[in-house]
This record gives structure tokens, C-alpha cells and sequence, in this order.
């Protein structure tokens, strides 16, 4: 689950090359006309689900398809939400998220601090760690999990859940916040400390203001992999009451056999908070792990 | 090789922005061709346009006499020196100089010979196998001029190439371009904002302002006579002094009143600039270049009161500002904003309206801020400008501007 | 003359003491800071992975979770799965749908960051937007999309390709066979991964500058050869990272494979994570599946270093 998400830079629009005239027009139109394709082939998918989720039941259960919900309908919401164990998701799915984004963003901000503001021995080790540990892949490790937390008594608690997300999305994001703090110049705080504040006053007063951003991008990135994740919730979480959406969301069909409209309007649910999420970084925040790999 | 013609050419970004307007330029075979002008007067959009890199607006572009603007950069037969020299980055010095030989299909060994040539006499033979991040600026810069050279276009198109390179190299480097175009007779278009590269490396200069050409001469006549005031007082470093006088006509002789002061002008300055007498009872610009502001002593002629503001040394001969009493130009829009002289200081006790005279002095002379002084001001030296348009004006036998008829 | 100040001058020495003692907080300081962090992936990262290895050495089953125990057996589990026929079945099958898919992702991620290029400025912010769209989505929210347009009686899917005239597929049931079942888990992955390529692809061509483009149009290269000899090597930093993420994200496919299939997925579906999963937790022995995971390590560890080496080349360790 480390690495399902990522956020990459903010695209900086390139000058297209520019051809000659009506030749040009044309041929500008053409590409337009694969974009537009193109574009509705990718979306039609999460246009699908949403119809759907809005279609009356006739509608949906049809064998041709009804393109536009016509006579839109929140019954299927109301059939998710009534749904056994709905409610004791969301509130595991917000207890568990929070804790996660609570506890990563302190963690990260304290460990790229030393990663960024200090020399020692071992620092490009654990740098190395960090890129390296990402990619060990989850469905191998949770096997040992699975052993290490029945050790520890762990099974079937979210606090065990919460201890492996948060190791999960530490390395994302120390390295992320390491790389805000080394984008603020060290002048800034120099200058602070020459202007007579402590280096904890220079701390409190320069860095912590200018590393917001990076702050918010991490716990972003936290939220949405907590609220997303789905095998260690599933292996972890055995009691029914105890699960998170995600879980809920993928055992909806076997509750019921398969009732396409509720499943898709509980779909849309669970996608809501993570799409606003998503595209408030993708507009504010540039950041990501190829950023610069193009400079010579 | 080839000529390159510019006919009626001009450019417009989006639906406003007239970069480029009715550009009529002509580089023989063989020149050296200088485009230069203020920041964001259109040199660069000319240049690219020549390249095939920009589409053209309206007009024509011809190389070697022939039509090229519907031509791909490819299959125009130029070479382009960049501002920061555009190397590959993830290519050797080698791959870099051969990339063009290698896109038009030059065997391999003519290939490896031509670059090597190349890389001879540009002192790089030892450098072939590294990539441009491991070479200084000037190192780069060849490179640069060789990648271009080594194809043997038609023509050269270079824009700002030494803008990146410390005060020392750049004017080394200077030489060293204009002594390989002169050694390769290529055809030549060189753009640069800087007037003394201008003056010193081209056969003729083209001077342009908000995207018109003004003037297109040799250095030398540019120098001794500027079309405009805007040429005036872009050409020349330090520049032309400028401010108004009135021209009046005593009996038969013509006199040009500055301040208070009268100059008569001899009969043969007038007799080569007859409209001159057109002008009598009205306000002219006239100028001097600072070399022509003479000392004083053993001239019988006019001179200018004024009173020294600040002396710089240049070592070899002194930079004086001179306090006169003089009208400044109203019409600032005609001239070089970056050439205009600083402002007369403040609080200026008797003298009204006075303008700062800048001059060259040898360097014995002892001079000091403060002290007042006279200077010699010989009118055959004078330049005239209409007040209203800033076009010169004309000694008889000076053609204005070299103009292209298409 | 430092030991004559300071016995002159206890002042003097006291300060340096306390320099000192400073010296030794700087040192210690970013430790200290590392501390929770490092704690954190040392137990719940570093030791489960130590203890994956030990455990494939190990008989593990039932008997030994409950007495929280393995017993010690060599290499057997290895031997054991080298000598299963199926294990080279998951193993074959979970290399060669990586290959697919991989390829599918670079290739179309790619081609639509160059696509990108190409249209207008309004439709390009709104396909951004699009694929922005898409990335979001969940993946069990995107498996249950799937399944739901794959549905063999109400899918739209079906009716389309029949309306379409590429056959009949009504009630065609994509699962029933496990090629077309691939194929479509297949586009499922390609399709929530493809916005990611692209819009790291398309910032890489932004930061290309133009005028290497430029001067080699004026070199004399074509479109294609400018793009083969310019855009291409620079941009194969971005490449190498971006296949190597891949790699290892597609070879260790689970769960979309897991929930599409409503958690009972035919041995035909297995990857080797699926099969590490169902040795272990289905028929509890974790042995067993620890020497398959472990096996998927190593698989993965070629990529994981390509993509290591070129994090630490692209100058962003300093
Ligand atoms: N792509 C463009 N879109 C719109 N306007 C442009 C574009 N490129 C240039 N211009 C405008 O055209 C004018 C001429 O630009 P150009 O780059 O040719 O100037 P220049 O003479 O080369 O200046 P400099 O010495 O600063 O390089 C400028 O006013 C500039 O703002
Ligand atoms: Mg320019």
C-alpha cells in the first residue's frame, strides 16, 4: 500500500510546436478530436459508477443501457448507508485516518528535520532505507505481520491497523517533507538567528510557517492512503464491526449477491473524500518523486 | 552560401502583439549582418523567423533567392547558435558537433573527419569525448560555433551567442567569430542588444526599434550619421549628447542659438544640409558626441559656458558631465531610453533649464567638480534632428537608410 | 595558553563546558529526531521482513502460530516449492501478466503525455482534469466499477462490443476463462495507472527545454528522430523510475484480482502473491508461503535496484 498513490510535479504546459497554417488547423482539429476520445474512454468508467448509482432499479438492470439516469433517484444511497455495519465503518474508516495522519505527520516532520537540517553519520543510509523499504512489496510482508501481531496481540485492533499504515506511509512521507525543508534556504533562518532569536525561535518562527504546505501535502497523502487501503484491513480485521470502508465496500456483494445500484451509490461514497482531496493537491501542491529528473 | 532577403516581413503574436512590422532587410552573400536594438524590439522573432522556427505573419523570407517560408527549419540549409548554446546534454562533444552531419546522411568517415577538422582549429581535441556539463562557458560556446559551423550551411543565424560569457571571453570571443566568419565567408545574421559588439563585429548594422528597422549602414556611418534620434543616441558609448536648439537666420548666415549661447554656423554646413534653412525661427535637436566637446583653449570660435558636475577617469582620458544652459529634449519617446543622460540636479541655481553635456577629455587635463568651464563646440560636428519626427536632419550626399526595394 | 585561561579564569572554562555539552546535543540531536521514525519501520518493516526470511526456513503451520514458534527444516520449503509444478505456473503467469502490463502502462501513459502535447489548451486542462479524476478513485471502488461494466447480463460493456459488431457477448461471461479474466483485470490496472504515468511523463516533457527541440529541427531531424535523439534520453530518468515503480507494483497484483473475483479466485488466477497469500492464511502454511514471498522479493529486487540507483543518480540525495 506504500506506494499505490503517488503525486507527482504540477504540469508546467510546454510550447507546442507550431506547424504552418490551414495544413495546421486541420491537423489541430484531428488531435483534439483523439483527445475528446481519448478523454471520455478514461472518464467513462467513474461517469458509469455515478450514473449508476443514481438510476432507478429498472434502469440499471436492463439490457440496454440507459446512458443518462433520467429519472435520477438517492434510493441506492439510502439503501447503502442502511447497509449493516455502514455506520461502524465510517467511524473505524475516520478513527483510523486520523490517528494515522496525526501520528505520520509528527513522526515525518521530526525525522526529515534531521534528514534535512543535519549532517551524520548514517544519514544517506536511512536515506537509502527509505527509497528501498518503499518497495518491499506489502503481500509479502503481511505474512510476518500477520505472525508479529498475533504476537502482540494485535489481531482484530485498530491500533494495530493504525501502527502498520503509519509505518507504511512513513518513508513517503519523510522523503516528501524533507524535500520542503531542504527548498527553504538556510539564509532564511541564519538571517533570523542573526537578527537575535534563538535557533528554536528561528525554528518556531521561520521554518514551521514555511514548511505548511509540506505539511498538508503529507497528511494528504496519509489520509488518502489510509482511507484507501484495503489488504491489512481485510486480513487484520476479522469482526464485521470492527472493519473499515474499504473492507465494508468489498464484502457488500457477498452480503447480498450483487445489487448493482446500492454497490455503485456505497462506491461513490467511499471514492467522495479521497477524489476532493486529491484534486486540492493536485491544484496547490507540486511535489512528487521525479521532480528534476529531467535537468541534464 | 546565399543571400538572405527580408521583404515587407512582419510578425504578430496572438492578435496584438505586432513583434515584427513591415521588416525590409537585405544580407548580400558572404556579410556579416548585425541586428541589434533595445530588449524586446523583435531581433530574436526576426531571427526565428529566418530559421523557420517562428511562422511568419506576413511577408517573405528568401535564401539563396528562394522562397523558404513555408520551408521546415531542416530544409532551409541554416545554422543557429542559441543564447545558451542548446547542446544535448546526454551527448559527447562529439555526437554534438556530428548530430547535424549525421541527420543529412554524411558517410561516417567524412563525418569523423569533419569533426575532428573542426574541433582542431577550434582548440577542442582534447574535449571530444566529454559531455557539455563538463566543459566551462567558453569551451561550451564553441562547441556551440562548431556544431554550427561544421555543416557548412548557407548561413549563420546566431542570437546573443556570447551573452552568457564573463566581460574578458566575450570580447575574445568576439574576434574569434568574426575571424571565422571571415575565414568561411558564410552569409551571417547576428542579433545582440549590445551596441559595441554591434559596432565592432558587423559589416553592417541593422538597428531596430519596437520590431521597425531604423537604419541599416556600416558601423562607421551608423556612427557619423545616425538616420534618427533613436540611432543618435542608441550607437555610441557613451552617447551622443542631445538637446534642443533653435536654428534663426542673421542676414544671409545661419546661427544656431543654444541657451544663451550663438553659434554661427559657416556657409558650407549650411550649404550641405539646405533644409537646415527650412527651419529657421524653430526648435531643432541637435547632438555631439562627446569626443567632439573640445577644451577651449586656442579655439576662436563659439564656445559653451558650463560648470563641471563630475569627473570620471577611465585611465586613458577622462568622462566629463558638464552643466549648460541648454533646453532638454521634451520628446524622450524618440530617443534610446537607456541612452538618456541623467537629469540636471537639483536645485540648480541660475541657470533654468540646463542639460548635461558629456565629454571626453585627455587625461592631463586637471579638472575638477565645481570649477566652470568653456568648451569648444565646432558646428561642422553638429548633428540635426527634426523635433517632431527625430528623422535627421540630411547632409545632401548621406543617404538615410540603405532601403530594400522588393 | 588555553589551560592558563582556564585555570585563570573559571568563567572562561565553564563556557567551554557548556560548548561542549552542546556539541555532544548536535550530535545526538538528529538521532533523537530519527528515533520515532526509525523505531516505527524497525519493528512493523525491518523485523517482519527478517522474520519472512527466517520463517521460509521453517516449518510454520497452525500448531506453530499457536505456540508462537517455527521449528527449524532448512531449505525444504524451497525445495519443496521448486519440485510444485504450480508454483512455476504462478510464477510464469505473474511474470508474463507484468510484461503486458507494464508495457501497456508505459506505452499508453506515454502516448497520451505526448497527446497532451498536441491538442488545445482548454481540452488539455480538462483531460488533466480527467485523469486526476481517475487517479483518485479507489482501488476497490475502481475493481467494483469494473465489475459492474463487465457485469455478463447488465454490463455495458458486453452490450457495447456486440453493438460494435466484434461479437456476440451477450451474457458472456469475462471470468469463465482466464484469458479474457486477465484481460480485463488487465485494463483495469492499466487504466487507474496510466494517469500517473502521464502526468509525470508530460511535466518531464515540459521541463525539456525547447530550444534543444529547436536546434535539432535545424540540425536537419525530423519530428521522429528529434524525439528519438533528444526527447527520449532525456526524459529516460523519468522512464527508468516509472517502469521500475511499475514493476513492482504489477508483479505484486492482489487485490484487484482478490476482490474481482469475489475473495475465492480460481488456482487459474493465482499470482505469486495470490498463492503466497492462500498457502499461508488458507491452508496455514506460513512456511510455505514465506519462501514464496520471499522468492517474489528477490524477483522484484532487479527492479528495486534500477529504481534505487536512479533516485540516487537524479542528484535529489544530496
Ligand atoms: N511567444 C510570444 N508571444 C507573444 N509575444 C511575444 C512572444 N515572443 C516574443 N513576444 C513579444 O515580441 C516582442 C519582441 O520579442 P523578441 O524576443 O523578438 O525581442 P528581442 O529583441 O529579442 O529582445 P531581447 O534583447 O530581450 O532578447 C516582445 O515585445 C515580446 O514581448
Ligand atoms: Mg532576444
Amino acid at each position: 500500500m506504500s506506494s499505490v498513490t503517488q503525486i507527482a510535479p504540477t504540469p508546467v504546459a510546454p510550447v507546442a510546436p507550431r506547424g504552418r497554417g490551414r495544413r495546421r488547423r486541420t491537423r489541430q482539429l484531428g488531435w483534439n478530436l483523439l483527445g475528446l476520445l481519448v478523454l471520455a474512454v478514461m472518464v467513462f468508467p467513474v461517469y458509469w459508477m455515478v450514473a449508476t448509482a443514481f438510476k432507478p432499479g429498472q434502469q440499471i438492470l436492463s439490457y440496454t443501457p440507459h446512458w443518462v439516469p433520467t429519472n435520477p433517484t438517492l434510493s441506492n444511497f439510502r439503501d447503502a448507508i442502511h447497509q449493516p455495519f455502514f455506520w461502524n465503518a465510517v467511524k473505524n474508516s475516520l478513527i483510523v485516518v486520523s490517528a494515522v495522519v496525526a501520528l505520520s505527520v509528527v513522526l515525518a516532520f521530526l525525522a526529515s528535520l534531521a534528514l534535512a537540517k543535519f549532517h551524520f553519520y548514517g544519514r544517506k543510509a536511512f536515506i537509502v532505507l527509505i527509497l528501498g523499504v518503499q518497495m518491499v512489496p506489502l503481500a509479502a510482508l503481511i505474512i510476518p505481520l500477520y505472525i508479529l501481531m498475533s504476537r502482540l496481540g494485535q489481531i482484530d485492533k485498530l491500533t494495530g491497523v493504525i501502527a502498520m499504515y503509519l509505518t507504511f506511509v512513513l518513508p513517503f512521507t519523510v522523503w516528501t517533507m524533507r524535500g520542503f525543508l531542504l527548498g527553504i534556504p538556510k539564509e532564511l533562518e541564519e538571517a533570523a538567528m542573526v537578527d537575535g532569536a534563538t535557533r528554536f525561535g528561528a525554528f518556531v518562527r521561520v521554518l514551521l510557517p514555511l514548511v505548511g504546505p509540506g505539511l498538508v501535502a503529507t497528511s494528504i497523502f496519509a489520509f488518502i492512503q489510509a482511507w484507501n487501503e484495503f489488504i491489512i484491513a481485510y486480513v487484520f480485521l476479522h469482526t464485521p464491526a470492527k472493519q473499515t470502508l474499504m473492507v465494508w465496500l468489498a464484502s457488500f456483494t457477498t452480503l447480498r449477491g450483487t445489487d448493482w445500484g446500492p454497490l455503485m451509490a456505497g462506491a461513490t461514497l467511499c471514492a467522495l473524500p479521497v477524489v476532493v482531496f486529491f484534486l486540492l493537491v493536485q491544484r496547490r501542491i507540486a511535489f512528487g518523486l521525479t521532480a528534476g529528473a529531467v535537468r541534464g | 552560401m546565399a543571400q538572405i532577403e527580408l521583404v515587407h516581413l512582419s510578425k504578430v503574436y496572438g492578435n496584438d502583439v505586432a513583434a515584427v512590422r513591415d521588416l525590409n532587410l537585405d544580407v548580400a552573400e558572404g556579410e556579416f549582418m548585425v541586428l541589434v536594438g533595445p530588449s524586446g524590439c523583435g531581433k530574436t522573432t526576426a531571427l526565428r523567423m529566418v530559421a523557420g522556427l517562428e511562422e511568419i505573419s506576413s511577408g517573405e523570407i528568401r535564401i539563396g533567392g528562394k522562397v523558404v517560408n513555408e520551408l521546415a527549419p531542416r530544409d532551409r540549409d541554416i545554422a543557429m547558435v542559441f543564447q545558451n548554446y542548446a547542446l544535448y546534454p546526454h551527448k559527447s562533444v562529439y555526437e554534438n558537433l556530428a548530430f547535424g552531419l549525421r541527420m543529412r546522411k554524411v558517410p561516417k568517415a567524412e563525418q569523423k573527419e569533419r569533426v575532428e577538422e573542426i574541433a582542431r582549429i577550434l582548440g577542442l581535441g582534447e574535449m571530444l569525448h566529454r559531455r557539455p556539463a563538463q566543459l566551462s562557458g567558453g569551451q561550451r560556446q564553441r562547441v556551440a560555433m562548431g556544431r554550427a559551423i561544421v555543416r557548412e550551411p548557407k548561413a549563420f543565424l546566431m542570437d546573443e551567442p556570447l551573452s552568457n560569457l564573463d566581460a574578458k571571453l566575450r570580447v575574445q570571443m568576439r574576434a574569434e567569430i568574426a575571424r571565422i566568419q571571415q575565414a568561411l565567408k558564410v552569409t551571417t545574421v547576428y542579433v545582440t542588444h549590445d551596441q559595441v559588439e554591434a559596432m565592432t563585429m558587423g559589416h553592417r548594422v541593422a538597428v531596430m526599434r519596437d520590431g521597425e528597422l531604423q537604419q541599416v549602414d556600416t558601423p562607421q556611418r551608423l556612427y557619423d550619421a545616425p538616420a534618427n534620434l533613436f540611432v543618435a543616441s542608441f550607437v555610441g558609448s557613451p552617447p551622443m549628447n542631445l538637446f534642443e536648439a533653435v536654428v534663426e537666420r542673421d542676414d544671409s548666415r545661419l546661427v544656431c542659438r543654444i541657451g544663451e549661447t550663438e553659434l554661427e554656423l559657416p556657409a558650407d554646413v549650411a550649404a550641405e544640409r539646405p533644409a537646415l534653412a527650412n527651419y529657421s525661427g524653430r526648435p531643432v535637436a541637435v547632438g555631439i558626441r562627446p569626443e567632439d566637446v573640445r577644451e577651449a583653449a586656442g579655439w576662436d570660435g563659439a564656445r559653451l559656458r558650463g560648470r563641471i558636475l563630475l569627473v570620471e577617469s577611465l585611465g586613458s582620458e577622462q568622462l566629463v558631465h558638464i552643466e549648460i544652459a541648454a533646453t532638454p529634449l521634451e520628446r524622450s519617446d524618440l530617443i534610446d531610453a537607456a541612452a538618456q543622460p541623467p537629469g540636471p540636479p537639483l536645485g540648480v541655481d541660475d541657470l533654468e533649464r540646463a542639460v548635461t553635456l558629456l565629454g571626453r577629455f585627455d587625461r592631463h587635463l586637471l579638472l575638477a567638480p565645481g570649477e566652470a568651464v568653456e568648451v569648444a563646440i565646432d558646428p561642422r560636428l553638429l548633428h540635426f534632428f527634426d523635433l517632431e519626427t527625430g528623422v535627421a536632419i540630411p547632409a545632401v550626399d548621406v543617404p538615410v537608410a540603405a532601403e530594400v526595394v522588393s | 595558553m588555553a589551560s592558563v585561561a582556564e585555570s585563570e579564569f573559571p568563567l572562561a572554562s565553564r563556557r567551554r563546558r557548556r560548548f561542549t555539552r552542546q556539541r555532544i546535543g548536535r550530535v545526538l540531536a538528529p538521532y533523537a529526531l530519527l528515533a520515532p521514525a526509525a523505531t516505527a519501520i524497525g519493528v512493523i518493516l525491518g523485523y517482519p521482513l527478517y522474520l519472512l526470511v527466517k520463517m521460509s526456513f521453517e516449518k510454520y503451520g497452525l500448531f506453530e502460530l499457536i505456540r508462537h514458534k517455527g521449528r527449524w527444516i532448512g531449505t525444504a520449503n524451497y525445495a519443496h516449492i521448486l519440485h510444485d509444478g504450480e508454483f512455476w505456473r504462478v510464477l510464469a503467469r505473474t511474470v508474463v501478466f507484468t510484461a503486458v502490463t507494464v508495457t501497456l502502462t508505459m506505452v499508453l501513459g506515454t502516448a497520451m503525455a505526448l497527446l497532451l502535447l498536441q491538442v488545445s489548451r482548454w481540452l488539455r486542462v480538462a483531460i488533466t482534469t480527467g485523469l486526476v479524476l481517475v487517479w483518485s478513485v479507489p482501488v476497490i471502488v475502481a475493481v467494483d466499477i469494473w465489475r459492474w461494466m463487465v457485469d455478463y447480463e447488465f454490463g455495458v460493456a458486453n452490450w457495447t462490443l456486440t453493438k460494435l459488431h466484434i461479437g456476440n457477448f451477450i451474457r458472456h461471461d469475462w471470468f469463465a476463462n482466464p484469458w479474457t479474466g486477465f484481460g480485463v483485470i488487465t485494463a483495469l490496472i492499466v487504466w487507474g495507472a496510466i494517469p500517473f504515468i502521464t502526468i509525470t511523463v508530460y511535466a518531464g516533457l515540459a521541463q525539456v527545454p525547447q530550444e534543444l527541440l529547436e536546434a535539432a529541427a535545424i540540425d536537419g531531424a525530423k519530428p521522429w528522430a528529434v524525439f528519438r535523439e533528444v526527447t527520449l534520453p532525456l526524459l529516460m530518468p523519468i522512464f527508468v523510475i516509472l517502469t521500475s515503480l511499475s514493476i513492482i507494483w504489477d508483479f505484486q497484483v492482489f487485490q484487484q484480482i482478490w476482490v474481482m473475483l469475489d475473495f475465492r479466485p480460481t488456482s487459474d488466477y493465482y499470482t505469486m502473491a495470490i498463492y503466497a497469500f492462500h498457502q499461508s492464511f488458507q491452508i496455514s502454511e506460513y512456511g510455505l508461503g514465506a519462501a514464496i514471498a520471499v522468492v517474489m522479493v528477490l524477483f522484484m529486487f532487479g527492479a528495486t535496484l534500477v529504481y534505487l540507483r536512479q533516485m540516487l543518480r537524479t542528484g535529489e540525495v544530496q
